[in-house]
């Protein structure tokens, strides 16, 4: 503990990522970004800081709780640090290009701030990948963002992936329906998410014949694709709750036939997303990993009249860092002092990592050695140590 | 069987323990026997089943367990479950055994004479900070806990506090030491706890586990 100092303390929930974690988290973000790039998703860059008012605009309202704040001294007015893309990509999508062809399809990657890390990500600032899908309601593009996804994990070498489907409207829309509200709402709520299933039937009861029957019946849908569905359908539900069935029926269908190997499930009462979802949401899970690889669904972008729907994901490469094996790295070659730099540019052409001597060495291999290179340039050519 | 394909059921150690096992046995988990000896300082034992794994725990720490996934399957207090309120874990059922409630008890002779509607603050000595500021944060009281880990009864006649939060089973333990309960925060049972993640990845597995605690818990309640 010699070198630690008071100026080594970092606040909680940020860390510095060093080598080899920070080269191999940009080589995943590169390859994430180009493989949307090649489904057609056009990348765009937006700033760190926007003024509130557009910040919390629309589906940004959810995260005012998790945003830093800080005044900009121009123009007098609060600027927010993005906390979440997805919003951003929203305002983007309904204003500057709101003139672009329909389904307009972008991705980004870059880093958020939030006020409070989660139990399971304690991290504060971390890298956003996603993709989005402006401008359809149609379910193939909800299975078409979940398979994206999917294929871009896979790209990068995750494996045993399951994917989770929700729909949270569907339980505050049937409690609406059987008038359960304020502090009962609240309570199913939290009994739902916690899978508290003698609570919810306690609750259910108590708010009539209707309550009583569909909550727990819904609550034992959750579980593996082919038998939810099945018990899914056996439900008796309003116009509403009914039309968002059947598109999740048939997200989930798409899904099947496209990605039959993926374990998927669903869970139509848990609710756990940002507020602004509306229809299906997904949650990315991999064997062996705590907590979601991403997640992404259904949302209204833009605000008043100009709102259109969409749909998009994203994926947390702090986790995904976790499961993807380490990409083989190139081998160091240490230079002795008054190498050629000819020389030099020619080893980096055929892919070595060349490591200059500043100073002139006594003994070559030890200087090596010390240098972490297991390969020296030496009087008969490439050598190893 | 990799280490991380088995599925770790947390069980709390003490007085739960003698209600717990005739159900983790009704289900037909039989543990290896070194887990009979309460000296053994193993705390991990394999069982019958090639693919469950016991670890014995205090009660408080079987939530952090579960949430943190350690533990794919645990058995915990509602007192517990709900003073961490961690959003890892799901609560699929209730055992309908140890039971208990959470009150709150203050020393005999202090009964009927102040007023709780006029309170704004108050000191109280528990186990559970957190419970008790959400409980007493509703009725807009603040709750000025002190933590502590056991002989919370001694608090009140050593002034530390005038009251406590803290598991009531019989009252006996209150009335030795002139305590009284005056106001039941929750019934306490024991529920069958499960890690979030387990449940999306291996949801057969693990719902088959609850269907047979749930059967279980039907049948030695009747």
């Amino acid at each position: 503990m010699i070198n630690s100092s008071k100026n080594s303390l970092l606040p909680i929930g940020f860390t510095d990522t060093l080598y080899p974690e920070a080269s191999n988290e940009a080589h995943a973000l590169e390859r994430i970004i180009t493989f949307f790039s090649s489904n057609g998703y056009q990348q765009v860059n937006l700033p760190l800081l926007e003024f509130e008012e557009s910040l919390f605009d629309g589906t940004g309202v959810s995260m005012t709780e998790q945003t830093f704040r800080l005044m900009d001294p121009i123009s007098q007015k609060m600027m927010g640090i993005r906390a979440d893309m997805t919003p951003q990509i929203a305002r983007v999508a309904t204003t500057r290009l709101r003139g672009e062809p329909r389904p307009l399809r972008l991705c980004y990657g870059g880093q958020v701030l939030r006020i409070k890390g989660s139990q399971l990500r304690s991290k504060r600032q971390f890298t956003q990948v996603g993709a989005e899908l402006i401008g359809t309601k149609s379910p193939i593009a909800d299975a078409e963002v979940v398979l994206i996804a999917v294929s871009a994990l896979r790209d990068i070498g995750v494996k045993n992936i399951s994917v989770d489907l929700g729909l949270p409207r569907l339980a505050p829309n049937l409690m609406n329906e059987c008038g359960i509200k304020g502090e009962t709402a609240a309570a199913m709520r939290s009994a739902l998410n916690r899978k508290d299933f003698s609570e919810v039937c306690a609750i259910a009861s108590s708010s009539g014949q209707r309550a009583a029957t569909i909550f727990p019946a819904l609550m034992s849908a959750a579980g593996p694709v082919e038998s939810a569905i099945k018990k899914l359908n056996a439900l008796k539900l309003g116009d509403n709750a009914n039309l968002e069935r059947s598109h999740l029926g048939e997200v989930a269908e798409l899904i099947c036939s496209s990605a039959p190997d993926v374990g998927l499930t669903i869970d139509p009462v848990e609710d756990r997303s940002f507020k602004y979802h509306a229809g299906v949401t997904f949650s990315l899970y991999c064997k062996g990993i705590q907590g979601e690889l991403g997640s992404g669904g259904r949302y209204m972008a833009g605000n008043g009249k100009d709102v259109e729907n969409a749909t998009g994901l994203t994926l947390f490469l702090d986790t995904l860092i976790k499961v993807i094996p380490n990409r083989a790295s190139k081998m160091r070659i240490f230079l002795p002092y008054g190498t050629p730099l000819d020389k030099g540019t020619e080893l980096r052409a055929e892919g070595w990592i060349t490591i200059n001597s500043i100073e002139k060495e006594q003994d070559p291999i030890a200087e090596a050695t010390r240098l972490r290179c297991d390969t020296y340039l030496g009087s008969k050519g490439i050598e190893k140590i | 069987m990799p280490a991380n394909e088995k599925i770790v059921l947390a069980l709390p150690k003490g007085r739960i323990l003698c209600e717990v096992m005739p159900l983790v046995r009704y289900v037909g988990i039989e543990p290896e026997s070194s887990f009979e000896n309460e000296n053994s300082r193993q705390l991990r034992f394999c069982t019958n089943h090639p693919d469950v794994d016991i670890i014995r725990v205090r009660s408080f720490d079987i939530a952090t367990f579960v949430a943190f996934g350690g533990a794919q399957i645990g058995i915990a207090g509602s007192d517990v479950l709900m003073e961490f309120s961690f959003p890892e874990i799901y609560t699929p059922l209730d055992l309908r055994i140890g039971h208990c409630r959470l009150s709150v008890a203050e020393p005999m002779d202090m009964i009927g004479t102040d007023d709780p509607m006029k309170w704004s603050s108050v000191r109280i000595a528990t186990k559970y900070p957190e419970l008790t500021r959400r409980h007493f944060a509703k009725r807009g009281v603040q709750a000025e806990c002190i933590k502590l880990n056991g002989a919370l009864e001694l608090a009140p006649h050593l002034g530390l506090c005038n009251r406590i939060v803290d598991l009531v089973a019989t009252g006996e333990t209150l009335k030795a030491n002139g305590l009284a309960e005056v106001e039941v925060i929750s019934n306490i049972t024991s529920r069958v706890a499960v890690n979030r993640a387990a449940w999306k990845i291996e949801t057969e597995k693990i719902a088959d586990w609850v269907e047979k605690f749930k059967e279980a818990a039907d049948a030695l309640a009747t």
